[in-house]
Parts: structure tokens; sequence; C-alpha cells
């Protein structure tokens, strides 16, 4: 059985960058959005046009961004309308959207659940007034509270949502009044990202110029600790280093950490998408600087918008690319065995529970992981960064609970 | 016929525009076209352009038709300044009749002034005294001719007065050379002898021996003879440098040329080693040099411990063009197999240092640098230790000694207190005042080795307003109170951090070196402790808390290829790291010594 296809679409579009954001996105670019989505449109035909005949169905799509909530509602349906004309939906589809809390009004959030998208992921970030102010996030959390409330009435009831630690003059206090707040909201997933500084965005800037408190590691790992504990304590289930997802629905006692176990699946709540990325399995991408993997090649799309608006109503044509490729690829590259091997071991070991399997690692490459990795994999056990987990016939190969936060360090020898 | 052959070098203090000097001589004499042309010409390395010092002399032959109508061969040997390169200018001296001494209009007499015309003196070689810059608004050029002329007890009028940037004056040079610097000695029938004065690796043509023939001539057809390797070779080619190598078929007495020996090793064709014809050889060789004696030792170690024999290679062929590097094998329980080479200085290190990282593409690390101490037994033998972790138990030792040298302190008057307060500080002791001139005072101190070779010189810059300049020369070895300071990582000594220091300095020495260690190393899977311990003592410990985190942001879309690449950049720092044990140090870690600063 071949297993299922993912779909992303990158929507560039924001009313605002926020301060320590590099994504590829623009503000002050609205406009552009009714010829953005019919260049979308273009592509996801072009991308289907091109696939092989007997292509597999599509089992989650994603809108990211940018703001994908800046869209219309009927823009979002036509999307949604040309995937499904296009290519064959699984019939458990996921299909999750972000947006950006006080961007979605009830009829938006009704619409887009009647054209099909059933999940919603909103960029929270902080509940604290002053964190999201120096963030300049355009939102507060009376936002958040309506945008959950309005989302539960339309019927989404596959919820995510951002928060951001380890922010310059966050304190433990605040981020656990933060986590406190969003756990109040109930949502079905939880993520947990720490900050980076990025060059280039005004953070970076002002870090570089000593204007910004660096966020302080120890803290932050502390931070992340805490949250680790208390979202499981709360019957959320971490099954990638940053993510953290709910068992059962609606669920709102408490568990004890004592019935914490370390079980090699994933939660039923988790996010099916992310999954894809981090097993190593095919998505295709549309839209602006999306990022692709797909018949074996990782490849990536012209960043700006107005390019690729041109490049997809310059080529009306069926272009010479092959599947995966559309006019709106400009990176592409074919991964070698070791590469994929390589990749298989970066980001099958985020899944913290699930690891990764070798007997998986056999089917697919034909050796075993110690096979491919001697040292590393040898090295890392005696640092005591990496496990064996041994279920029935299986064996599978984990980052150890506490290697979480030091992931890096193990992930930096699986790479040239 | 000599009696159109001159062969001078040119001479001073760094940066007093020797190098520029020369651009002009060559430009004026048409050896090199407009086209060609660019600012010091002659400094052809990277290193040299980059840095705007001279590393290496050069030489390189010129026509000129003086005032009389006669056409003239100059040879022109351009030195460097640098301290540190000293030896090069004794070196090239040799080759020369004369010698054009530089002195900045602005700068006026400094160390290394002083220093080379007494080399060039001692050669017996006619001084030509320049004053350059004059185009600046600062020049001093009537102070400054007085100085150098009673430097010289010659008349200020006889001092030329010159701008080498602006090509002002210059032609006057050309001719107090043709008529003031004696030509060489005719002898082309005696049996030939050319004196090797320097060399550089080609890695077509081998070796390129720099010769200067002081009888005798011969041909590229010639089978020649090497003294002090008794080695017969035919070379592969002879030639002038007109700035370029260019092959000629005959080189006579007086000139000064190039011989493309063919030989792969420096050790086949020694600089100082006299040349002569197999057929028809020469008595006895010219009197050679001195070989050089290196002053700081170091240890180098490939970051990588696959690198060890390309490291081998490069220092081999560095050594070719640089006679004055010295090295050999010396393994370290921390870092592995590498070398302990010897350095005329810190300057010459580090260029050393660059040159591998450059040109060889090798990361390397350099441990802190130590000068050669004596160390008397109890038994009262004696051994040499360069590297303070070699530095034997205490209760075996009778005494350690290490050298002494004196230093010329050349500045202006009013930065007396100053010098003396530093100096002072590094266990100097005053020895003497003169005046050279007026308003410079001449301060003779004597001073151990080791507390010059590290940030001296720039504290001394800096105490001065970059007035102050410094020679010096080896003295004796004297005993002290010397001890060594080891630096423990995780309860094991690092061998390649220990120095050997002053009883009166390990406390103060050992915190400093714990402090910055703690700065430089960086959080690892787990704590690291660091401990300096002298005469048996910890004097000082830290801890470097293990790191808590190290995780990627979010993964943007999929975009697994930019997570890939973060980690990738992560992985090449952490290759520039050393793995000890476990526990991974940074280069500079290794040079933390040089970093503790006055205070
Ligand atoms: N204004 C002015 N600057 C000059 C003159 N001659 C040289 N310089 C500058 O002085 C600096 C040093 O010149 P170099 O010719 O490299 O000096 P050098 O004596 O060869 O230096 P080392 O080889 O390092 O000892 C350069 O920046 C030159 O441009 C001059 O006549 N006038
Ligand atoms: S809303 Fe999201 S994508 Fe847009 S600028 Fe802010 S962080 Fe970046
Ligand atoms: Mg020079």
């Amino acid at each position: 059985m071949t297993p299922d296809t993912s779909i992303y679409l990158h929507i560039p579009f924001c009313a605002h960058r926020c301060a320590y954001c590099d994504f590829n996105t623009y503000a002050g670019q609205g406009d552009s959005i009714p010829a953005y989505v019919d260049a979308l449109i273009k592509e996801i035909n072009f991308g289907a046009a091109a696939r092989p005949s007997a292509h597999a169905t599509i089992g989650t799509i994603f809108f990211g961004g940018g703001t994908p909530s800046l869209l219309s509602a009927p823009q979002l349906a036509s999307i949604m309308d040309a995937l499904r004309a296009a290519f064959t939906f699984s019939s458990n589809l996921e299909a999750t959207i972000e947006a950006n809390p006080g961007t979605t009004s009830p009829e938006f959030l009704h619409q887009i659940r009647a054209a099909g998208i059933n999940r919603i992921s909103f960029g929270v970030q902080s509940a604290n007034p002053e964190e999201l102010h120096m963030l300049e996030r355009v939102h507060d959390f009376f936002d958040v509270i309506q945008s959950v409330k309005w989302a539960r009435q339309a019927g989404l009831d596959n919820l995510n949502l951002d928060v951001i630690y380890g922010l310059p003059e966050q304190t433990l206090q605040t981020w656990q009044t933060s986590l406190q707040r969003i756990l109040d909201l109930h949502p079905e997933h939880i993520s947990a990202y720490a900050l980076t500084l990025e060059h280039g965005t005004p953070f970076g800037r002002w870090s570089a110029r000593g204007m910004l408190p660096l966020p302080d590691p120890d803290l932050a790992a502390e931070m992340y600790e805490w949250a680790s504990e208390t979202l499981e304590a709360n019957g959320y289930k971490q099954y990638e280093i940053s993510n953290w997802a709910k068992e059962v629905k609606g669920q709102k006692s408490k568990v004890r950490p004592s019935t914490f176990d370390l079980q090699p699946w994933a939660p039923a709540f988790a996010c099916k998408h992310n999954l894809q990325y981090w097993r190593g399995l095919p998505y295709l991408a549309f839209g602006a600087g999306a990022h692709g993997y797909a018949g074996g090649y990782r490849y990536s799309n012209v960043l700006r918008i107005k390019t690729y608006i041109d490049r997809l109503t310059a080529n009306s044509q069926q272009p010479g690319t092959a599947f995966p490729l559309t006019p709106a690829a400009v990176n592409y590259h074919r991964l070698s065995k070791r590469e994929e091997m390589q990749e298989a071991m970066l980001t099958g070991l985020r899944l913290v529970r699930e690891g990764v399997s070798d007997a998986a690692f056999r089917r697919r490459f034909g050796i075993g992981i110690e096979d491919a990795f001697p040292k590393e994999v040898d090295e890392l056990l005696r640092l005591g960064l990496l496990a064996w987990n041994h279920v029935s016939t299986d064996s599978r190969l984990r980052l150890m609970w506490h290697a979480r936060l030091v992931s890096n360090q193990v992930f930096v020898r699986f790479v040239e | 016929m000599t009696d159109h052959i001159r062969n001078f070098c040119i001479i001073a203090h760094v940066d007093h525009g020797k190098s520029t000097l020369a651009d002009r001589l060559l430009q004026l004499t048409g050896a090199i076209s407009e086209r060609e042309m660019t600012a010091q010409v002659l400094d052809t390395m990277d290193l040299e352009r980059e840095k705007g010092v001279t590393i290496k002399a050069s030489a390189v032959r010129m026509y000129y038709t003086a005032k009389d109508n006669q056409k003239y061969e100059i040879n022109l040997i351009d030195t460097p300044g640098h301290v540190d390169f000293g030896y090069e200018v004794s070196r090239a001296l040799k080759a020369c009749e004369g010698a054009v001494l530089v002195v900045d209009a602005t700068q006026g007499i400094e160390a290394q002034t002083l220093a080379n015309l007494y080399q060039a003196l001692e050669a017996d070689l006619t001084i030509i005294p320049v004053i350059n810059k004059i185009d600046l608004p600062s020049a001093r050029p009537d102070e400054v001719a007085e100085d150098v002329g009673s430097l010289l007890g010659v008349a200020p009028e006889a001092v030329l007065r010159v701008s080498a940037k602006e090509g002002l004056n210059v032609a006057q040079i050309l001719e107090a050379i043709v008529t003031r610097v004696p030509p060489p000695k005719d002898a082309d029938d005696a049996p030939l002898r050319a004196l090797v004065f320097d060399s550089h690796y080609d890695s077509y043509k081998g070796v390129i021996a720099y010769v200067r023939v002081f009888e005798g001539s011969f041909k590229h057809t010639d089978v020649l003879h090497l003294f002090a390797t008794g080695a017969d070779m035919k070379p592969v080619e002879i030639g002038i440098f007109s700035p370029g190598m260019k092959p000629v078929e005959r080189i006579g007495s007086g000139e000064v040329g190039y011989i493309a020996t063919g030989f792969k090793t420096v050790h086949e064709c020694r600089v100082g080693d006299t040349i002569t014809r197999t057929s028809a050889p020469a008595a006895e060789p010219l009197p050679g040099y001195r070989t050089p004696k290196p002053m700081v030792f170091a240890g180098i170690y490939p970051v990588d411990a696959d690198d060890h024999s390309d490291l081998r290679e490069a220092l081999e062929k560095l050594q070719l063009n640089d006679a004055s590097l010295t090295y050999q094998p010396e393994t370290s329980q921390a870092l592995g197999f590498g070398f302990r080479a010897g350095f005329l200085g810190l300057f010459h290190m580090e260029i050393i240092q660059e040159r591998i990282e450059r040109e060889y593409n090798l990361d390397c690390l350099f441990t802190a640098p130590s000068v050669e101490y004596e160390v008397v037994m109890l038994d009262n033998t004696t051994l040499t230790v360069d590297s303070p972790a070699e530095l034997p138990n205490e209760g075996d030792i009778l005494e350690v000694r290490e050298p002494w040298m004196t230093i010329e302190i050349i500045t202006p008057t009013d930065y007396y207190g100053p010098i003396m307060d530093l100096v002072t500080k590094r266990r100097g002791i005053f020895k003497q005042q003169e005046y050279p001139a007026p308003h410079r005072v001449q301060l003779d101190y004597e001073i151990p080795l080791s507390e010059i070779i590290v940030n001296f010189f720039d504290d001394l810059k800096s105490r001065t307003k970059g007035y102050a300049s410094l020679d010096y020369q080896f003295l004796e070895y004297r005993p002290d109170k010397l001890q060594k300071l080891e630096i423990l990582v995780n309860g094991d000594p690092l061998d390649a951090l220990a120095a050997i220091v002053h009883e009166r300095d390990a406390y103060h020495k050992g915190q400093r070196l714990i402090t910055k260690l703690k700065e430089l190393i960086p959080r690892q899977l787990f704590d690291v402790a660091v401990q300096a311990s002298a005469g048996g003592r910890i004097i000082s410990r830290a801890n470097v808390k293990a790191t808590r985190k190290d995780v990627l942001a979010k993964c943007y879309g999929g975009d697994i290829t930019r997570k890939k690449k973060l980690l990738e950049k992560q992985k090449k720092g952490k290759r520039r790291l050393k793995m000890v044990g476990n526990v991974e140090i940074p280069q500079d870690a290794f040079m933390a010594v040089l970093q503790l600063g006055d205070e």
C-alpha cells in the first residue's frame, strides 16, 4: 500500500511583519491576493497533471504562511475545490489552516469548515501583553479566546495553539501563566517553540547591537522542562520535540504523571501533516517559497509573490520539468541514498516516542541503522543521548527523554 | 667586467617605505611597465599584500642610464623591516656593496633603523641615507636629516630627501648608488664562488636558490656543486629577477641571479651555502651565515588527526621559503601527533600560522608560545626544555634558567616613565640610557625573553602612542624561581595548556587563565571542571556547566533543507574544536595565556 501524500500550500501575506519572523512572507501586498490565488490554482493543476497516473491519495493539506486567514473564505474554498478536482482525497483527510487570532470572523470559520478545512492552528505565541507587544504581534489574548470560541462553534474540533518560549525578558512565571491560559482553552494540540534570533529580522539586528537581552538558554531550558511536565500531566502526549497532542478528545481531567508512558506511538490528535514531514513521507508544495519532497526530490519554489505569479501566468503550457516540479520551482535536489538515510535519522529522531524503526529503515534502504551509521550510533548510545526501544519484532532508535533539549547534538552527527 | 654593476639593498624600520621606494625605482628604470605596476609590487605573497608588510626579501635587476651616459646593471634587494626578520636583512646585506637606509620623515630614527644600520656597517657597506615621506604635512625633514647626519657622521645636506609615494627626488637615489656605491670586485676568471643568500620553492623547478656571484661565472649548462651538502646538480634553469624570473644563459661575477636547482627539499640547497663548478671547483666556500636561532617555540597540531601528514608536508614546503622555521615531531597526550616548531618571534609565528591555514587549507591548533629553558637537574645534568609540559618534577630540579635579552627602546623623551613602569613590571632591569638624537632617548634594559614575547610590544606601543620602537638580542641564560603552571580539565592535566611562570606570578596568572578558559570553553553535554595548579597546589578552579538547550526552532513548512544547513553549519563549527578526551576545546583556549593582558 502506498502511503498517502500531503500537500503544503504557502500563503505569503501578513498584515504586519512580526519582529522575530524571517519566514517568506510580505506585509502590504494584500492587493496581489486575487492574482496569487489564481496562480496557486494554476500551479495545483500543473502539479496534478504531471503526477504519475497511479498517484497516491491525499492524506493531509496544510495552508501555512504567512497568514492564510488573510484570504477570504471563498478564495480558500476555491483552492480546496481545485485540489479536490485535481487529486483524490483520502476519506479521513486532515486539512489545516494557520490563522492569526483576531483575523477570523464566525462566518469565515463556518465557510472554511464547509469547504472541507477541519483543523485550525492559531499563532498565540504568548498570553502576556508586553511579550506580544515586543514580538510586534497585532493581536491580544482576548482575540485568542474569541477566536477559539468561534472556531469551536464553527465545528473546528481539531485545534492547535502555537506558543514561544525563551523570549527576551520572559520569566518562568510569565511563561507558566501563558501556558496555563492556553491550557484553559483546551486545544487538542499545542506547539511550543524556542525563540531563535534570525539574521535580517529586527530581533536579530537588535540583539547584534546588544539592544535586546539574549534569552538565557538555561532559563529557556527550565521553561521547556516545566512545559513538558505540565502538558503531560494535563493529558497532552509529546510526540515530537516541540509538539504535544491529546489522546482523547475533550479530555479535561488531569492525568497523574505516574501514568507517564513512553509507548512508541503518536497520540490521536497529533498533526498528521507534521508526522508526514518527520516520517520522511512525500508532500507536494504549492505557492511562493513552498518546500516539497516527492519523487526523491527536495524542491522549493520562487520566493517573491510577483515572480511566482509571473511564472505561472507565463507558462500556460505544460512545462518541460518533470513531476513533482512545477513552473514555480527554482531549487531542486535529488537526494542520494546516503542523504535519504541521513534525513531519515534527522527527521525520524524528532519523533520522541516513535523514533526510527530499524525494520522500516531496513525495508527502505536494505541495511540496518547501525550498519549505515555504526560510529555515530555507537557514540550516541555511549553518550546516553539515544537508546534502543525493543517492541516485539521491531527495534526503534529513539532520543533519550533528557536529550530532547540538546537534540542538535544528536542531529549534527547525521549531517556531513 | 663589473664596473657597471651595482648591488644594493634597501633597509629601514618597519613601514618607513622600503617597498614603495622599490616600486618607484622599478618604474623609473623601466624594469616594470606602468601596466604591471601595483603598490609594493615586490610584496608578492598574499599575506604581504594584505598586511602591507614585507615578510621575505626579494631581489630584482634594473638597468639605469646615469648622468654620465653609461648604462648600469643595478641589483636591488628589498628587505623586511619587522624585528622578527632581522635575519633576512643580515643575509641580504652580504650580497651587496651598498645599502639605502630609509628613514621616515615623520617618525625619525627608530629601533630597526639603528639595528639594520649597525648590521650594514658591520658588513662594510656604503650607506646612502634617505629621508622618505617628505610629502606628508607632519614631515620634519630638517630635524630628521640632522639626526641621521649626526648618526652617520655626515653633513645633513648629504642626506637625500624623497617621497617614494609621489616619486619625488627618487632619481637622486639612483645617481647616488652609481656614484657612491663601489662596483663589485671583478673576478670573472677565478673559480666560481656564489653565495646562496635566499631561496624559495617552485613546484615545477624545485628549490630556487637566490645567488650572488662573488667570483667566477657560470652558464646554464654547467654542472654545479654545493659545498655544504656535497651535492652536484645540473640547473633546470638560471636567470635573473626582472622582477619575474627571467632565464639567462650566463651569470657573471658581481651579479645577482637565481638557479633553479630542481631539488625537492631545502636540505639539499641551504641558504648560506656556496655554489661552485664541479669541473673547476673553488678551494674554499665563502663565509656562510649563522643559522638564526629560533626564539619562541609552539606546538602545532592538526585539528583533524588525519591531516597530520598534510601538516608535515606544509611545514616542509614552508621551510623551503623560510629557512628560519624549524620543526620536529612532538606528541601531546591531549592533542595527539603534531610538531614543535621554533620561530624568530611571535610575528613570525603568526605569519606561519596564517600561511598554513590559507596556503595549505589546514585547520591547525597552535599552542601558546614558549621560550627555551635550561633545566639543571639534581644530578647536575642539564636539559633544554622548550615545551612547558616537559618540565621535570620540581623535586628533581636544581634550578631552571631562562633566556634573557638586552632590549633597546627608542622613544621620544616624554614616555620615559610609562616605559620604565612597563619594563620593571615584567622583571626588566634598567641598564643605561643614551641620546642618539635630540628628543630621542634610547633605553637599554635586560629582561627575560618570556616576558617580552607576549603582548609586550603592543603594550609598549599603546603606552607611547605608537612612538616607541624596540630591538632585542639574546644576552644569556639566568636562573630564577620558575615553576610549572598546569591546567587540569576534568581532573586530567592538559599538557598543551601548561606554562612556565615566575613563582611570583603563578597565582594571579592561574586565576586569570581559569577565568579566561571558562569564557572560551563552550558548554558541553556534561559539566567541565577546569583547574590551575602550581607547586602542587590547586590555585584556581571553575566549572563550565553542561549545556541544557540546543534545539532548532520551528520547521517552516517542511523546509528540511534549511534545518539541515543549520546543522551542517553547527557541525563545521564543531570541527574546529579539538577533542581532548571527552571535552571539546576551541583553538582560542590554547592561546588563552596570550589574552590575559595586564591586571
Ligand atoms: N605619504 C607617504 N606615504 C608613504 C611614502 N612611502 C611609503 N608610504 C606609505 O607607508 C606605508 C608603508 O610603506 P611600505 O613601502 O610597505 O613600507 P616598508 O618599509 O616596505 O614596510 P615593511 O616591508 O613592512 O618593513 C604604506 O602605506 C605606504 O603607502 C611616502 O613617500 N609618502
Ligand atoms: S504572522 Fe507569522 S508569518 Fe506573519 S510575520 Fe508574524 S510570525 Fe511571520
Ligand atoms: Mg616592505
